[in-house]
């Protein structure tokens, strides 16, 4: 549905967007994860058409952004960062003209219809303006899939609206999946592993990784990590868990210990047999997940 | 141009919905009620009524008027992020720089439409030139989108709705002076290149007398069609910056 080759975008001297090919096959919600600055919306906004790059190609359902751009504008659903409106326009007006403007064949019913699934329908006829941030934000997406494309583009669709209305859109996000090709931009990590299927993770306006959020966690940990809580006796329980071999760290954490162990190695059977042998007995043992978060900063840092 | 006609209602609608856009309804009629009403008492058993005295008092007046149409139609349109939409949207251009002028220029002609009211008023009390006051229509109509088309340019330019205004109302009024530097200058060719590059120049010795002058007709609609030109390659700039 969308696919990216050796895309690139520069702004006068500096490069915004280097080189960055990726694809996005049908019914996939796919999450650009970067921090601010990192070519996310310059990506959508040649995607979507708005502007040209430099270098490379990018195809919307077959149809090239430059060559092709009005054919391939027609088959996106775009949400910029900031809900662009009209503050004069009654709620179904607003949802209707970009129906209509993007050649839906019934607009007005087409209206109606998407108003009723962002749940803006008691608000039909009520001017913009009036409206609350987290109601526009809905009418930002209800514009979006309005005339019912395949490609849909949304520029941090989750930004600066509370927590509530911030869950209600990610699980209409994730509806969306079933029948709509999802690209959406994010800087919370999180939101990326809760929602999309594939995660791009772009720093400095180059992909420094992409893949599932559970590929990419496995890929990326580097070293299994265990939290162990021992009981039975006090002391001697970090020197006990030092002599386990592929063990290569360990700290005090609260009741029990952080155990960094050695890639590939699993310490486990070995760790219980011990302790049990030395008069300990095991109240607590998991592995530590490194978070997504974690490793994006580890992978940022290792950029910078 | 796909997209114009969309873009043409909503703009219409717009005008529609805005208090200043009555507002300026309001100020233009109720001068040209005025005015109508002060030229019928003074030609009173005298000489028939001018049937042009309100296409030349508009002459002067959409200087200020045709900026206040106009300032909304891009600047609005960046400020709020929907210029974005709109690029993004299968219509072109082309189509969304048209659909606009033409929105404007359909409520300039409504309002244009409502003072003729005036002319059918006097057929019931005089007798009229009414191919002298259709002509004085005809001319101001142009005039007016020539006007309409040099405000929008501005109105690309900036997102500030205040300087689009200010701006086009600077050049409007270079454009209308320009006739009356024309007079005093001693030069008579330079003063006839002059007049041939003005507003007033095309309509205060054509139109307002009740002549038809192609050469007329093509100096304002060259007018709409390079400034709208302009005003195109300047939505489309946004893409590249």
């Amino acid at each position: 549905m969308i696919e990216v080759k050796h895309l690139t975008k520069r702004y006068g001297t500096r490069l915004a967007v280097d080189n960055i090919s990726f694809k996005a096959g049908a019914g996939e919600i796919v999450g650009l994860l970067g921090p601010n600055g990192a070519g996310k919306t310059t990506t959508m906004r040649i995607l979507t058409g708005f502007m040209p790059p430099n270098g490379g190609s990018a195809t919307i359902a077959g149809f090239d952004v430059m060559r092709n751009s009005v054919k391939a504008r027609g088959q996106v659903g775009y949400l910029p960062e900031r809900v662009p409106v009209y503050p004069d326009m009654t709620v179904h007006g607003y949802v209707a003209f970009w129906a209509k403007l993007r050649g839906a064949p019934n607009p007005r019913a087409q209206a109606d219809q998407v108003l009723e699934r962002v749940q803006l329908s008691d608000r039909r006829n009520t001017l913009i303006r009036n409206l609350s941030k987290g109601m526009r934000q809905r009418l930002g997406l209800a514009q979006a899939l309005v005339h019912n494309p395949p490609v849909v583009i949304l520029d941090e669709p989750t930004i600066g609206i509370d927590p509530q209305q911030v869950i209600e859109v990610r699980d209409e996000v994730r509806k969306l999946g079933q029948d709509h090709t999802v690209l959406l931009s994010t800087h919370i990590l999180s939101e990326a592993e809760q929602v999309c299927d594939r995660v791009i993770i772009i720093n400095k306006g180059h992909i420094v990784a992409q893949g599932k959020p559970a590929e990419l966690r496995r890929k990326l940990q580097p070293e299994m990590h265990l939290y162990v809580v021992l009981g039975g006796k006090r002391d001697g329980g970090e020197k006990l868990l030092r002599s386990i071999s592929g063990v290569e760290a360990v700290e005090a954490s609260g009741e029990g210990f952080n155990v960094r162990v050695k890639k590939g190695a699993d310490i486990r059977t070995e760790l219980i047999d011990k302790a049990l042998r030395a008069g300990y007995n095991i109240q607590e043992m998991r592995p530590v997940m490194m978070t997504l978060e974690n490793m994006f900063l580890d992978i940022i840092g290792r950029e910078a | 141009m796909p997209g114009v006609f969309t873009v043409f209602q909503r703009e219409i609608g717009s005008y529609f919905t805005s208090l200043y856009a009555y507002l300026i309804a309001f100020a233009i009629l109720i001068i040209t009620g005025i005015l109508f009403i002060t030229d019928l008492d003074n030609a009173a058993g005298q000489r028939p009524p001018d049937p042009s005295v309100i296409p030349t008092f508009l002459s002067f007046a959409m200087i200020f008027f045709a900026p206040l149409l106009t300032m909304r139609l891009l600047a609005e349109e960046k400020r709020e992020g929907t210029l974005e939409l709109l690029l993004t949207s299968p219509a072109s251009d082309t189509g969304i720089v048209v659909g606009k002028f033409l929105g404007s220029w359909a409520y300039f002609t409504l309002i244009l439409a409502i003072t003729f009211i005036y002319q059918i008023i006097l057929i019931g009390i005089a007798q009229p030139d009414l191919v002298h006051a259709i002509s004085a229509y005809l001319g101001i109509w142009l005039y007016g989108g020539a006007c309409l088309a040099v405000g929008m340019v501005f109105s690309a330019i900036t997102e500030n709705q205040i300087v689009a205004a200010f701006l086009a109302s600077a050049i409007l009024f270079l454009l209308w002076i320009g006739d009356r530097v024309g007079q005093v200058v001693t030069n008579i060719d330079f003063a006839r290149v002059l007049r041939e590059l003005t507003l007033q120049g095309h309509f205060s010795t054509s139109f307002a007398y009740g002549l038809l002058h192609a050469e007329d007709v093509v100096y304002f609609a060259g007018i709409i069609v390079v400034m709208l030109f302009i005003t195109i390659r300047l939505v489309e700039s946004n893409r590249w910056r």
